[in-house]
């Protein structure tokens, strides 16, 4: 076990007021929090944080604690012998801690110091089944065809002395063709267990989508990008498009169409009772370096065209 | 390929609409903090009195992040109201600039 250096954690000195300690909090845990950050260490982060700030907010835990920080030797992996005996905590638990947020998952070295109050007082609370939220990440196709899949999850689990340990199970779930980004499914029944013959709860999955290297996703429609040659944008062309469901659809370029021009193709993005569309977004790719021939048949295209793409600049 | 054995599920924003009690149920938050969110407008139910109120599925996200945000960095509830409405509007703005950007 590592000891764990909670002033660092805050960036704040060892003799820093509490006002100080919870100036730093409340910026770090803006910084952090997981509804905020969006990267990927964000969560953990924030956990580290809110230990943190547990124990150094609260004036017997950093008694307690700075008194095992004198005694440990610097660098150790092992703490001195009975580091952890002699505090007592009252073991308080705050209003909101019930309603739950990302905290309350605790490092070793803190269940080693102080305990595993929190544990102990959720055991106490009402047996009512709980319904547990977990995300789940899924590719384009199965939103477009639907998809039969099997989703390991890690659940939380209280044992018999309070501890909280995770237990992996296996769900074999049905994923229903037309779910979006950021849509939940609820599975009934795969919740916490219920007490005393009470339901059990429901279980939440939240979807995201990995990310396509050529679909893009707003919603309920689809973008793609599809690269044309300047005379298949110039005169028109008939070109395949595929489909994020694998399929392959004949789409006619209009002649005449810019760079980044937009073509609908009305109710072929995600599925459901009102359907997206999939917007193909022309991109004009420049052919290699051109040979001698080539090089003289675009030269005959410049002497034709009195067209300078620069002109409009000029006019604003 | 046998699909009975696989777990059927609603789509929450589609196809679910809450009472009172399953959104608490479904929060896991207490009765009195749901009634207060619907006094600040983070949710919005339809009906007129709490017994007969329908929230939408999408009610149940905003619920889960007002109540994250007041437990974990001590907001108040209009603070945390402003929070969760300009998280959706990020969130919006996020999509559209990742559907409006090329890909290479």
């Amino acid at each position: 076990m590592k000891f764990k250096d909670y002033y660092q954690a805050l960036g704040v000195a060892r003799e820093a007021s509490a006002d100080d300690i919870k100036h730093a909090y409340r910026r770090l845990a803006r910084k952090y929090h997981p509804d905020l950050n969006k990267e990927a260490d964000a969560e953990a982060r924030f956990k580290e944080i809110g230990e943190a700030y547990e124990v150094l907010k609260d004036p017997e835990k950093r008694a307690a604690y700075d008194d095992v920080g004198k005694r440990w030797q610097p660098g150790a992996e092992q703490p001195p012998p009975d580091w952890d005996s002699g505090y007592e905590f009252r073991g308080g638990e705050d209003a909101f801690a019930a309603a739950g947020g990302f905290g309350g998952e605790h490092s070793d070295f803190f269940e080693a110091l102080f305990g595993r109050h929190r544990a102990q007082t959720r055991s106490r609370a009402p047996p009512r089944a709980q319904d547990h939220h977990a995300k789940v990440v899924i590719d384009l196709v199965d939103a477009y065809r639907g998809a039969s899949r099997s989703i390991r999850l890690q659940m939380p689990t209280l044992d018999a002395q309070g501890h909280v340990t995770l237990r992996e199970r296996t769900l074999d779930v049905a994923i229903p063709a037309g779910v979006r980004e950021g849509q939940h499914l609820r599975l009934a029944g795969q919740g916490g267990p219920g007490f005393d013959g009470a339901p059990a709860g429901d279980l939440y999955l939240e979807i995201a989508f990995r990310a396509h290297a050529r679909f893009r996703v707003d919603g309920r429609d689809v973008y793609l990008d599809l690269p044309v040659a300047p005379w298949e944008a110039a005169l028109g062309a008939g070109v395949d498009v595929p489909l994020p469901d694998g399929s392959v659809v004949q789409l006619s370029v209009p002649a005449g169409s810019a760079q980044g021009r937009k073509l609908r193709l009305k109710g072929k993005g995600i599925p459901g009772k009102t359907p997206g569309d999939l917007y193909v977004v022309l991109q004009i790719a420049m052919p290699p370096a051109p040979d001698e021939a080539q090089r003289r048949a675009w030269d005959a295209l410049a002497r034709l065209h009195a067209f300078n793409p620069r002109d409009h600049r000029e006019a604003a | 390929m046998t699909t009975l054995s696989f777990l059927q599920c609603q789509v929450v924003e589609e196809e679910v609409q809450l009472s009172l009690a399953e959104l608490c149920q479904a929060s896991n938050a207490e009765r009195e903090l749901v009634l207060q969110l619907v006094e600040h407008g983070v949710i919005e139910p339809m009906g007129s009195a709490p017994q007969a109120w329908v929230f939408t599925g999408s009610s149940l996200q905003r619920t889960r992040v007002a109540l994250r945000l007041l437990h974990d960095l001590e907001l108040n509830l209009p603070g945390a109201a402003l929070a969760v409405d300009l998280l959706d509007e990020i969130a919006r703005l996020q999509r559209a600039l990742q559907a409006a950007r090329p890909s290479r």
